[in-house]
């Protein structure tokens, strides 16, 4: 190949690979639109009368599922709203752990951000009248990247907090499990 | 000069022999060596003590002769084979006079029957037994349990449910736990998770009466045991960790109505100081302290619960109690002294008035509650019967205490302290180490004892008979990191991250006599695991005491030397009891049922890989999960015939 | 009606300003007259060897005697610089230790921590209970040396009011500390000057400087919890704030609301600036509250989207804040 396709090849390559980090490194500052609710009732549940539904996905997850700035936010204020007070850095105590597999209520990104806005019954409260959508989902997209789940090149490199668990650069992918099988 | 090759000008090469394969080899091995000496020799040194034998007591003093400590006489009536209340009598002696089981029969203690709880978290309290039926709270949710004793196999006579609020799951600090219920004048009381007394008849298992005293929304719930004396069922809330005002109330025994409730925080006529109270030390001295040692605003959610034990002299009509942290755990949102927080409280029991305080650790760096046991004791002074209390405390100090005014006659580490450097007897004052102050943005390293500090909730027992003091407790160090913390009513106010670990000498626990006067330790197993439950010691000279791994062990009361053991299903952190069955004989029972603050990582289900877990106890306890798992089943022992 | 001084920090509203000031005046004179001499002596150099070109030719093989009047010269300009370079260096010193004095004597201490992107300021108090927090603003009498302990709860900000006092960072994990005796009575502004994110350009402080009786009364009247609502509108913007989102980040004494990572709102209306960019009115209320986001993009107060009515009543509520 002659030497100007190869030049052309090697930056249509170069461009392609920067359009790929767009929707990774998109700023959200509020809810689009403003006012939306979230979604009540993403069941984490697997099994259906009659056979298998299939699940739409929220269009919300693809906004702040894998988005660097938006798993920023939400670092900030899971600390800044006692997250974790009751979950540690992902360990648990208070409340159950977040950094393992097993998800009591579902560990799709849309199922987290409804966990957090309605509260679960047995001690999880409900943030809906505390904390915006916009935030709630931040905060979601957090707690997925506790478990290893959102793309290395969108999480945090360094814990703000004193030195604890493996950087979530580092942390093993965990496949979640819906619904936690020890009974609580 | 320029001509020629290129290597002409150059510096010839020093040593030809360094070029060569073989004097690399020989180089390197020689560097190798040096480096592996080197290791070894420093691993060498920084083992300097003979490392103690986990599970086996090492005899430090003898048993003293003489005159020594009793029980405060009033406090502590003679034995009716009876376990009424969580301390055995309100002087909290957890003596059991029986005597059938001795040092040289109890290897012959065996199995009598067993009962599941059907609950799998921390079980912290005592099975209560009353006239030939025992009773059992559970952890939430709170059932209590009637057994029938009288019967072989000792059948359920009926099952008390109070169905608290799950929710208050949520606000619980550290495991669900129940510390006990007490029996007086044929009524059970106890309290549940969400914040609610109740009275259940003894014999039927009807509710008499039930109050709402604490509000989960606020972040309240209540988890320790009431003391019930004088007509009054005394009742403290928990929730330091999240922002909450600390309180403690009194129940009218029969109606169940607020006879008067003095908080921990705020202007005195809140904390219900008036003209009777008379604080020993200058510090403690001032009015409206509980406002003008905090930042405006800050005495409000400030913490100060009482979630721990409380002990009754009928003779003064005191009650004395420990009160718990200030929150945050941050000290610097929380300038000044911070009263009436971690210290130790005197109240008239009818009217609830203070008559003195004592602040063990004004201003709180470290989460060291001040709500541990108070043994009501008199020991000779100068030739006469002084009325004392003693307290292993948090701070890691054994204090000795005049229980009429609060002085401090003596306070000694019981282990190794080095966030303090000791306690100034003349003002009263702990004084702290700046070296170890915990300060928001900063992460101060090996701070000893750690948080749960040298001993926590689980009482020790005194024994009138060697005068000795039976200490569970703790050997832990950390690393504390403070930082900013928002309040959120109904969530946490901690802003910490704490990492723990075991202290020096590598065992995270130890099981120790002590003697108050001497003030010095008689013996001492130290463990591998920390030692969470309670002790209990007989007249008959044996002391039994639970492991977290599960084991409960019998050892004899003047040596330690350990003389019986069995393994429970579960780790054990409650308390065990010694009573008189209908046959006459001497039982012993206990609960097995792993969890509390450090068997969350079994009890929540943690997951060990993140170290600041359950306030900095999961870095402790990784292993736990391996050596315990989660129960409650009641265990009850016998002589063999 | 104080007066507002224009930032500059030529302002010397201060004394260590002016000692500074000072200082720099005196280095200005002494190193332009050195920089003129130089200038002259340049002149001087290429003018004259146009004049005697065959005059100061090495000759081969012999020493040159030197010329008694330039070595003469040369020694005296020697003399001249070392004389101003001690002399410098001794200004300097003096005015480092009378900078210093004032540090010693702190009569009043305050603590400012920043935060992305407001000013968290805290009055110290040897009486606990009358400390008193504010946000953005700063009130100093005049006269009283202040020291002001500079914390961070994020990134590296540095504070820096012109008029008053040089630039000091506020570094994370770490305590700076500058001293300030304000001299001059009005209002001056700061401004963050370390890039500190996206929204380092709005992040203004106020020094308000009075004198020492008005100081004490704005003391007392921030003590003061904040009045209940007395209209129905702002008693609905009461129950909105305290029991929805406002109250998860910001403080209101003797509300049930105590959040403290944002802004103490207390005594909000009776502050000079909203936002720590815009001045404090109903408009930049209104703008503020309904939407941060179009103001400060970034800024953690996030857009809420209230209903209109939620609105008015919110921003009633909020101008009770006096």
């Amino acid at each position: 190949m002659s030497s100007p396709w190869r030049v052309s090849l090697v930056a249509i390559g170069l461009a392609a690979l920067a359009l790929a980090g767009c929707n990774r490194e998109e700023r959200h500052s509020r809810s689009k639109p403003i006012g939306e609710t979230v979604p009540a009732g993403t069941s984490p549940d697997t099994i259906w009368p009659g056979g298998t539904v299939a699940q739409t996905a929220d269009p919300r997850a693809r906004l702040y599922d894998n988005n660097a700035p938006a798993i920023a936010a939400g670092q900030q204020l899971y600390t800044q709203m006692n997250c974790v007070g009751c979950h540690s850095h992902g360990g648990g105590g208070m409340g159950p752990a977040l950094m393992d597999d097993q998800w009591r209520y579902g560990g799709r990104i849309d199922q987290i951000a409804t966990t957090i806005a309605e509260g679960r019954p047995n001690g999880m409260p409900s943030w809906r009248s505390k904390l915006t959508e916009d935030q709630i989902w931040k905060l979601a997209a957090y707690v997925r990247s506790l478990s290893g789940q959102p793309s290395k090149d969108a999480v945090a490199s360094r814990a703000e907090s004193m030195s604890s668990t493996t950087p979530q650069t580092l942390t093993p992918r965990e496949p979640a499990h819906t619904s936690d099988t020890a009974a609580q | 000069m320029l001509s020629g090759s290129g290597d002409e000008g150059l510096p010839e090469p020093r040593c030809h022999l360094f070029h060569g394969g073989v004097m690399r080899r020989v180089v390197d091995a020689f560097l190798v060596t040096l480096l592996c000496t080197a290791t070894a020799a420093l691993t060498g040194c920084s083992r300097s003590e003979p490392r103690q034998q986990l599970g086996s007591a090492t005899v430090y003093g003898t048993v003293p002769a003489g005159d020594h400590a009793v029980a405060a006489p009033a406090a502590s009536p003679a034995d009716d084979g009876n376990w009424v209340m969580p301390g055995k009598d309100y002087a909290a002696t957890r003596f059991s006079a029986l005597n059938q089981v001795t040092p040289a029969n109890v290897s012959k203690l065996a199995l009598s029957f067993t009962f599941s709880t059907a609950t799998s978290h921390g079980y912290e309290a005592p099975p209560l037994v009353v006239n030939g039926t025992m009773y059992l709270i559970t952890p939430f949710p709170n059932y209590l349990y009637a057994l029938d004793l009288t019967k072989p196999g000792a059948p359920t006579k009926w099952v008390f449910k109070p169905k608290p609020l799950a929710a208050s799951q949520g606000v619980a600090c550290c495991d669900t736990v129940n510390r006990g219920a007490v029996y007086d004048a044929g009524k059970i009381f106890f309290n549940t998770l969400d914040g609610q007394t109740i009275a259940v008849d003894a014999n039927s298992g009807q509710q008499v009466w039930r109050t709402q005293l604490g509000d989960i929304q606020k972040g309240e719930t209540i988890t320790m045991a009431p003391l019930v004396a004088g007509g009054k069922v005394l009742v403290g809330n928990s929730g330091g960790e999240m922002g909450v005002r600390g309180w403690i109330a009194a129940l009218d025994e029969g109606s169940g109505k607020l006879a008067w409730r003095a908080f921990n925080t705020g202007p005195d006529k809140d904390v219900l100081i008036g003209p009777r109270f008379k604080p020993f030390y200058p510090m403690d001295q001032g009015k409206d302290l509980g406002v003008r040692t905090w930042p405006p605003e800050a005495w409000k959610i400030g913490g100060g619960t009482v979630w721990g034990w409380l002990s009754y002299d009928p003779e003064t009509k005191l009650v004395y109690y420990g009160v718990g942290n200030p929150g945050p755990w941050n000290p610097d949102q929380r300038p000044g002294d911070n009263k009436w927080t971690t210290g130790v409280f005197a109240r008239d029991i009818d009217t609830g008035q203070a008559a003195w305080f004592y602040q063990t650790t004004p201003h709180d760096l470290f989460d060291h509650d001040d709500i541990n046991e108070i043994i009501l004791a008199d020991i000779p002074w100068n030739g006469q019967r002084r009325p004392v209390l003693f307290r292993p405390a948090r701070a890691g100090f054994f204090y000795v205490q005049d229980r009429r005014t609060g002085q401090v006659l003596s306070a000694a580490p019981f282990g190794y302290v080095n966030g303090y450097k000791g306690v100034d007897l003349k003002s009263g004052m702990i004084i702290p180490n700046p070296e170890k102050a915990t300060h928001a943005g900063r992460v101060v390293r090996d701070i000893c004892p750690a948080s749960p500090g040298m001993k926590d909730w689980n009482p020790s027992a005194f024994s009138p008979l060697t005068g000795l003091v039976y200490i569970p407790h703790n050997n832990l160090c950390m690393d504390y990191g403070a930082m900013q913390a928002n309040y959120i009513s109904g969530t946490p106010y901690v802003g910490a991250d704490v990492k723990m670990y075991a202290g020096p000498g590598g065992n995270r626990g130890a099981f120790t006599a002590w003697d108050p006067i001497h003030q010095k330790k008689v013996w001492e197993i130290p463990e591998d695991l920390p030692v969470w439950s309670p002790a209990l010691v007989t007249a008959g000279g044996v002391v039994f005491y639970g492991t977290m791994d599960g084991w409960f062990k019998a050892v004899d009361a003047r040596t330690g030397k350990q003389l019986w053991r069995f393994k429970a299903g579960s780790g054990i952190i409650g308390q065990p009891i010694s009573y008189r069955g209908p046959d006459g004989r001497q039982y012993i029972a206990v609960v097995a049922g792993v969890g509390g603050w450090a068997g969350a990582i079994v009890s929540a289900q943690m997951d060990p890989r993140d170290p600041t877990g359950a306030l900095g106890f999961a870095n402790a306890m990784k292993d736990l999960p391996q050596k315990s798992t989660a129960g409650g089943i009641l265990y009850v022992f016998t002589l063999a015939r | 009606m104080s007066i507002q001084h224009y930032q500059s920090i030529f302002g010397n509203a201060a004394t260590e300003t002016r000692q500074f000031n000072t200082l720099f005046v005196i280095f200005l004179v002494v190193c332009a007259i050195m920089y003129l001499a130089v200038i002259a002596f340049l002149i001087l150099g290429l003018v004259r060897r146009r004049r005697s070109d065959a005059a100061n030719t090495v000759e081969e093989g012999r020493h040159h005697d030197s010329n008694p009047r330039m070595q003469a010269g040369l020694i005296g300009w020697a003399a001249v610089v070392g004389t101003g370079l001690v002399a410098l260096a001794i200004a300097s010193f003096v005015a480092d230790r009378s900078m210093a004095v004032a540090a010693a004597h702190e009569k009043l201490s305050i603590t400012v921590t920043a935060n992305q992107w407001w000013w968290d300021v805290q009055y110290n108090a040897a009486d606990n209970s009358k400390m008193v927090r504010t946000a953005n603003e700063i009130h100093l009498p005049v006269g009283v040396p202040v020291h002001i302990y500079l914390k961070s709860n994020d990134v590296i900000h540095s504070f820096w009011v012109p008029s008053l006092a040089g630039k000091q960072d506020l570094i994370p994990g770490r305590e700076n500390d500058i001293t300030i005796t304000p001299r001059k009575l009005g209002i001056y502004r700061g401004q963050c000057a370390e890039f500190c994110g996206a929204e380092h350009a709005k992040m203004a402080l106020v020094v308000d400087v009075d004198s020492y009786s008005d100081f004490i009364k704005w003391w007392r009247h921030q003590l003061e919890e904040a009045a209940p609502p007395a209209t129905p509108l702002a008693k609905a913007g009461y129950a909105f704030v305290t029991s929805r989102n406002c109250g998860a980040c910001h403080a209101i004494a003797g509300t049930p609301a105590s959040g403290t990572v944002g802004p103490d709102l207390t005594h909000l209306a009776s502050r000079r600036t909203l936002a720590a960019s815009m001045p404090m009115g109903e408009g930049n209320l209104y703008g503020w509250v309904a939407d941060p986001q179009s103001i400060k993009p970034g800024t953690r107060m996030p857009t809420i989207g209230l209903e209109p009515d939620q609105l008015h009543a919110v921003v009633a509520y909020l101008e009770t804040l006096k």
